[in-house]
């Protein structure tokens, strides 16, 4: 290969990728706790509600979950401001798409978990006389909120990811500063690799704890 | 709102679309043959029992699942021509990115799958006398293969999801067509709708088809 890679280059744009690192891990912390709990409110009404709300919730998390983020990413920033007749900021419209996105797969992971709690509990809490308050409350909720635990924690990681997304719609998160940084160099090889690193350096650890926090539930469900 | 819908300018339009549609079947029906195959033999390095065959693969693995799909993608666009010196069609360049991406998911699946198959199995393939071959392609393969289905699937669907990221590096795929023809008819509310749920008429069933795939496995 006719090319010598020289990255020190990149200590001249230290402050740069910060800066859209910061932007990154605040969009991503900030989705992932308003985009959980909105997971959490619509997988409990998917679960109960009537049906006319089932059929429509269902209809949202079909659409965000069988659609690609980006399209969903340029629907929020284009089409929504034409509809409502407002404008919002970059960092408003990512957190609206990213936060509709983690809702629709965390209602079915608490779906999912919901569901996992054995039929024998609910007969067990008939049979004792719980008031269907206390059942949900005190019996269902506690199992399926810790069985979902591992699955919530990889869709953070993963909304993680998805995150960069934002850098094609124009905001200035780690990749898009790291594009800008690449196409004003000219020096793509150095600077997309350190990009990527950065976020392998915080995606590989918390996937390796995910593992972790998974193995330490399945042993106490199978003790 | 002050924007009357107009449907016209994406039924007029439906032509450059389908062209899109088209590229990005390519793209995922060509990166799935890539995934499922080298994806079970990259399972098999990372099961073995040499450190030099199995850190590497692990290596890989871990890159492709812990980097953005759209860094890879970029990444693979900038970079590759720039370290290797070769330069293929877009389109070509879009199914390998694709497919090693989906050689690493797949890949997880399959362990998964190779070490839920029983040890016992494995002990009766050497009581019988199987050579180290024979016990993989007759007992391991198959049994793997059948129980990764439903993931290899998901994983599947998903890359035809992640394929509308080519379209950032100008594969004028489905996603990139819709972009051309948003901003070339200022139409984006009608095209963009339309592109959405061009890919959930696709992924949908592929979904549905999992889901009752699962509770057929599951009830077995």
């Amino acid at each position: 290969m006719g090319m010598t890679l020289d990255f020190s280059i990149l200590l001249r744009f230290t402050d740069a990728l910060a800066i859209g690192l910061w932007t990154t891990i605040k969009l991503t912390l900030l989705c992932i706790v308003l985009g959980t709990s909105l997971g959490f409110v619509i997988g409990l009404l998917r679960s109960s509600g009537n049906a006319f709300v089932r059929g429509l919730l269902g209809l949202y998390v079909e659409l965000f979950r069988g659609t690609p983020v980006l399209i969903q990413l340029f629907w929020i920033f284009f089409c929504l401001p034409l509809i409502l007749g407002v404008e919002f900021s970059n960092f408003v419209s990512a957190t609206i798409a990213l936060t509709l996105y983690m809702g629709a797969i965390t209602s079915e992971t608490f779906r999912a978990s919901l569901r996992s709690v054995g039929r024998e509990q609910m007969d067990a809490c008939v049979a004792l006389g719980l008031p269907r308050a206390a059942q949900i409350m005190n019996v269902i909720l506690p199992q399926a909120v810790l069985r979902a635990v591992p699955t919530l924690l990889s869709n953070a990681v993963s909304l993680f990811k998805e995150s960069a997304l934002v850098s094609a719609v124009g905001m200035a998160d780690l990749m898009f500063i790291g594009q800008n940084i690449s196409n004003n160099t000219a020096r793509p090889v150095e600077v997309l690799t350190v990009v990527a690193g950065i976020y392998f350096v915080i995606a590989f650890p918390l996937t390796r704890a995910v593992t972790v926090v998974e193995q330490k539930l399945l042993r106490k469900f199978s003790a | 709102m002050d924007y009357t819908l107009d449907l016209g300018a994406v039924t007029r339009n439906m032509g450059p679309l389908m062209d899109g549609l088209w590229v990005t079947l390519q793209l995922t029906l060509a990166a799935n043959v890539i995934g499922v195959i080298a994806g079970f033999a990259l399972a098999l390095l990372t099961t073995s029992k040499l450190a030099l065959l199995r850190w590497p693969s692990m290596l890989f693995v871990e890159f492709f699942r812990c980097t953005p799909a759209i860094v890879q993608i970029v990444w693979f666009f900038y970079c590759v021509p720039m370290i290797f010196n070769v330069f293929w069609g877009p389109v070509f360049m879009g199914i390998v990115a694709l497919g090693l991406n989906l050689t690493a998911f797949n890949a997880e699946a399959y362990r998964a799958s190779i070490q839920a198959v029983p040890r016992e199995h494995l002990d009766a393939g050497i009581a019988l006398g199987l050579s180290p071959t024979q016990r993989i392609l007759n007992i391991v393969l198959p049994q793997a293969l059948r129980n990764s289905v439903p993931v290899l699937l998901t994983n599947g669907i998903g890359i035809f999801q992640q394929s509308a990221l080519v379209a950032i590096v100008g594969v004028a795929d489905l996603m990139y067509q819709g972009k051309t023809l948003a901003t070339a008819t200022y139409r984006p509310i009608e095209t963009f709708t339309v592109v959405a749920l061009i890919y959930l008429a696709i992924s949908y069933p592929v979904g549905q088809f999992v889901n009752w795939l699962e509770r057929r496995q599951s009830h077995s």
